[in-house]
């Protein structure tokens, strides 16, 4: 099909053992932290889970830490930050914390008595309320108990849906609520995951680049891509037409769009696996470089040319 | 399997992908590419042979993809006694899934899944026509048993193509220890009824020699035990490296398939085949085992098509599988020697002062320095 090789090999990257043994002062006393504070200079201090930060009679623990034989110690791999007497440690990774408005876009895992369970990369699942979703035959209608009986013609297992925070509940479990034209089920496209962090908070998480894709950046690091779907022919803008929305069929596609569309993703994984944060504006100036390119979306995938799209595209931004 | 879910929707999307002319995969690639494969042989140093795997990476932060870890571990076993062992050898090979590979399922279905590679896997490989000729040590008395660990560290899709090529690497990688069998025999000199110490020094202890003792009207072969000639040698090379199998998974979206699919890919192919290929010689793939996944159904003519396909591909695998092996073994011999160098440096700057040494020292820097340190060691 292609003359490409159908399978090639890589190495690992040979890491060079930089760690340094820490070196502790013996003589030093621990206690005299009014003379050798922690992390009083500028430095950078990574911490592993488990590791002992200072003690924990001079300092406070905050996020990231907890405190055991009177020292504070990490709970998670990440870098180590100190307020005053306040010590926290900011995980490298980490999943969704959520905030009431944000917009996420999450996975039902489960249908229960009048709600949904959503799982959305945070640390718990999210409730999708029956109460919470546009019903068909109008925005304003009361829920019926047939309703309740037919919940999965509204969202089953598996479906995907684009959501806001509406609450959360005394737990901290997340509430979500689709009561908007813009949300609810998603099809024509495409899933893909990032990090949450590099989804900043911008004027509009819906997304439409020019070359006919639609994208729906997530808070929570969930990126839905497919393909455009014009303004005036979304559904339920008068009527509320609920076959359409809650629809499990995909509209025709061309081939075109479908490039486009793997092209998007693939640029999107390269930008977050160079931690790059998604905005809009450099999503577009991605995919205007890697079209100008000429090559096939899986091009992308190849080291060396994800390593020239990121330096273009930073060095612009 | 419910690995992962997906969508009515995305299903369909990445159905009507697959079966597109030309077609079109989430990633862009086509229908028989794979994603890049890292791979490295000799990680675990406590094991006779290992090798790492991982489909599909993220090249700049190494994150996601298909991770497995294999290693070979060799172990005596007595053949007699009940003991399991089996005169020639054995090959017992375990797959295990770190929950973390699989976050969302639970350890009861961990252990299926688990169970279901192990069955594959073990199936395959300890075949009698795969068995190597040198796991033997004493005939009928002690045998090597081979135990090859699989372990999943994280799933991204075509596991099963994955725990095959690493358990080949692994196999590929792995060296025997070359074993001399001993016999105890009576002194030719004066009757002794005794029997010979272990540790009564050399002359007590005569190692593979045919000369047969007068005393001695046993129709067995006297060796009993077996002793390792050469501490500091790796050993050989597992026989017929080259045979071990590949496998093959054609997923399936009628009339299309497609290789290496991610998880979701494989959640919306209705139906996988596995073809597990042995090399009797390169570039001559036979059909070494088979299995299908999922509820979908397949004719007798398509699925002839699909297994004379499947040898092809299976080819192109082994090409690159030993090429990069290859290049691992030359990697490694390279490492070996720099290390080997600084370690002689070491012992020229120690030894300088001894005169025994200085010759050893000398002698190393005369090319013979496998012998001279390893002799150096026992002083």
């Amino acid at each position: 099909m292609s003359d490409f090789k159908m399978i090639a090999f890589t190495s690992f990257p040979q890491y060079q053992e930089t760690f340094k043994t820490p070196v502790f002062e013996e003589d030093g006393d621990e206690m005299d932290l009014d003379e050798n504070g922690f992390l009083e200079s500028d430095e950078l201090k990574l911490a592993w889970p488990g590791e002992s930060l200072t003690s924990a009679q001079a300092y406070m623990r905050g996020h990231g830490t907890y405190v055991d034989n009177d020292e504070v110690i990490a709970s998670v791999a990440g870098v180590v930050e100190r307020v005053n007497k306040l010590i926290t440690v900011r995980p490298v990774r980490t999943r969704y914390n959520p905030e009431v408005g944000d917009l996420v876009v999450g996975r039902i895992t489960e249908v229960q008595a009048r709600r949904w369970k959503v799982e959305a990369n945070s640390r718990q699942e999210a409730v999708l309320m029956l109460s919470s979703v546009n019903l068909p035959g109008g925005v304003q209608r009361r829920k019926l108990e047939s309703d309740e009986l037919q919940m999965r013609m509204f969202f089953e297992e598996g479906d995907l849906l684009v959501a806001e925070v509406q609450a959360f509940f005394g737990d901290g479990t997340m509430s979500l609520h689709t009561r908007s034209l813009s949300y609810g089920k998603l099809r024509n496209g495409q899933l893909i995951t990032v990090p949450p962090n590099l989804v900043r908070r911008l004027k509009s998480h819906f997304i439409s680049l020019p070359c006919g894709v639609d994208l729906i950046l997530g808070l929570n690091g969930y990126i839905w891509i497919s393909k455009h779907v014009k303004e005036n022919e979304r559904e339920g803008e008068e009527g509320f037409d609920a076959e359409a929305v809650y629809s499990n069929r995909n509209d025709n596609i061309d081939d075109s769009t479908r490039i486009a569309i793997s092209r998007v993703a693939n640029i999107i994984s390269v930008l977050a696996s160079y931690s790059v944060p998604l905005t809009d504006t450099i999503l577009l100036e991605a995919y205007e470089w890697s079209v100008e390119q000429e090559g096939d979306p899986k091009d992308l995938l190849q080291d060396h040319v994800g390593e020239t799209l990121v330096t273009t595209v930073t060095a612009r931004g | 399997m419910a690995l992962v879910s997906v969508s009515k929707a995305e299903k369909s999307y990445i159905q009507a992908g697959i079966l597109a002319s030309p077609a079109h995969r989430l990633d862009g690639r086509s229908l028989h590419d794979f994603r890049s494969i890292a791979l490295e042989t000799g990680v675990a140093p406590l094991a006779n042979g290992s090798a790492r795997l991982k489909i599909g990476r993220n090249p700049q932060d190494g994150s996601g993809g298909t991770e497995v870890l294999a290693a070979v571990k060799l172990e005596v076993e007595n053949v007699e006694g009940g003991t399991g062992g089996v005169d020639g050898g054995r090959i017992v090979c375990s797959v295990s899934c770190s929950p973390s590979a699989y976050p969302n399922i639970s350890s009861g279905a961990l252990d299926d899944l688990q169970h279901d590679y192990t069955d594959v896997i073990n199936q395959t490989l300890s075949h009698p026509s795969l068995h190597p000729a040198n796991l033997g040590i004493l005939p009928r008395k002690k045998s090597w048993l081979l135990n090859l660990d699989i372990v999943v560290l994280a799933d991204a899709g075509n596991i099963y193509d994955a725990l095959f090529m690493s358990a080949r690497a692994a196999l590929w990688d792995t060296k025997v220890p070359r074993t001399r069998s001993i016999e105890y025999k009576a002194r030719k000199s004066g009757p002794s009824a005794k029997d010979k110490d272990m540790v009564g020094g050399s002359g007590d202890m005569d190692v593979d020699q045919d000369t047969v003792s007068g005393f001695d009207t046993r129709h067995t072969s006297g060796a009993i035990d077996f002793e390792l000639p050469d501490y500091w040698d790796e050993g050989e090379i597992l026989d017929g490296r080259n045979r071990w199998p590949l496998c093959v998974s054609l997923n399936l979206i009628p009339p299309a398939h497609f290789l290496d699919a991610t998880l979701q890919e494989e959640a919306s192919a209705s139906i996988r085949v596995l073809l597990m290929f042995s090399f009797a010689s390169p570039g001559q793939p036979t059909l070494q085992g088979m299995r299908m996944l999922g509820p979908g159904e397949l004719s007798m003519a398509s699925l002839k098509a699909l297994i004379k396909e499947g040898g092809k591909y299976a080819n192109e695998m082994h090409s690159a599988l030993t090429s990069k092996l290859r290049d691992e073994d030359l990697r490694r011999n390279q490492k070996a020697r720099e290390k080997f160098a600084l370690g002689n440096l070491w012992v020229y700057i120690k030894c300088a002062s001894n005169p025994v040494l200085k010759i050893i020292t000398q002698l190393a820097r005369n090319g013979l320095y496998g012998r001279a340190s390893m002799e150096y060691r026992i002083c």
